[in-house]
């Protein structure tokens, strides 16, 4: 097997150890949590990923660590949702809500393409700082939220699983040129809000 | 010249390294000279990482989930 952390926890998954399905249940279900939702929407994703991981079980046995544990249990739940779908497949929705926030918009360029509004320049230059502001989170939370699911599921599948754009492709089957559009888009209204909120010190 | 807008409109392929060698180069010499555009991408940079560090939501039923997958994979075997 190519991946060793893997196939000492896959050990101790095949041999039942409960506490060996909590660390791959914590670790993962986020992920899977976003590819579900981004397939079969809010509604119906809790269901999915219940139904996925029960597919997981049933094919532990079978897992042959040819792929990473994380790209194998991510490819179960895509598979799971879609079937979930069967032929109603969505459209790619390439909506783009407004966020509490807007985004970085035609509004702040002119005419020429230089800045009319310069970028503000934060307070903080760490994660942690800016953090440290429980309203923030908050702040931050509900800029998440307001994202379609789509453009919500992407964003976190690469910057908070770490997912290639091309794995993102391929498990929602969309091309990657929406892809590139959906992450933008997301990245602009958290930037947005962060800015805000440096800016203003309020949500 | 690449404008500020551009260089905003190709923000992300510069985070995801989607750009062609020939973009790059324009990016690369536009931020050379705004410090606006150099604040941005250090700002969208850090937003980044701000996303990676927001703490996870919680799990509800982890435990019972966990215990109901071990109980399965032992009454497989």
């Amino acid at each position: 097997m190519d991946y060793p952390a893997d196939s000492a926890l896959l050990a101790r998954l095949l041999a039942g150890e409960e506490k060996a399905f909590r660390e791959l249940v914590a670790t993962y279900q986020g992920a899977m949590r976003a590819v579900a939702f981004a397939i079969v929407g809010s509604r119906n994703a809790d269901e999915v990923v219940q139904d996925a991981w029960l597919a997981v079980v049933r094919n532990l046995k079978g897992f042959q660590g040819r792929s990473s544990l994380k790209t194998w249990l991510l490819t179960i739940t895509a598979n799971t949702a879609k079937t979930r779908l069967k032929h109603n497949r969505r459209e790619v929705l390439l909506d783009d809500l407004p966020g509490p926030h807007g985004t970085v918009g035609e509004k702040r360029f002119a005419d020429d393409g230089h800045w009319l509004r310069e970028p503000f320049a934060w307070h903080q230059d760490t994660p942690e700082a800016l953090l440290t502001e429980e309203e923030l989170r908050e702040c931050l939370e509900k800029t998440l939220t307001s994202l379609s699911e789509l453009q919500g599921s992407v964003l976190l599948l690469r910057e908070r699983q770490g997912l290639e754009l091309e794995e993102i492709c391929n498990l929602l089957q969309i091309s990657l040129s929406n892809v590139r559009v959906l992450l933008h888009r997301a990245r602009l209204k958290v930037f947005a809000t962060l800015e805000h909120f440096e800016e203003t010190g309020q949500c | 010249m690449l404008s500020c807008k551009e260089l905003v409109a190709n923000s992300s392929d510069l985070l995801d390294s989607q750009l062609s060698l020939r973009q790059r180069l324009a990016v690369q010499m536009h931020l050379a000279m705004c410090y606006r555009c150099r604040r941005f991408i250090k700002q969208m940079r850090l937003s980044q990482r701000v996303l990676r560090a927001l703490p996870d939501a919680a799990i509800p039923e982890l435990e019972e989930l966990a215990a109901r997958l071990a109980e399965e994979v032992r009454t497989r075997r």
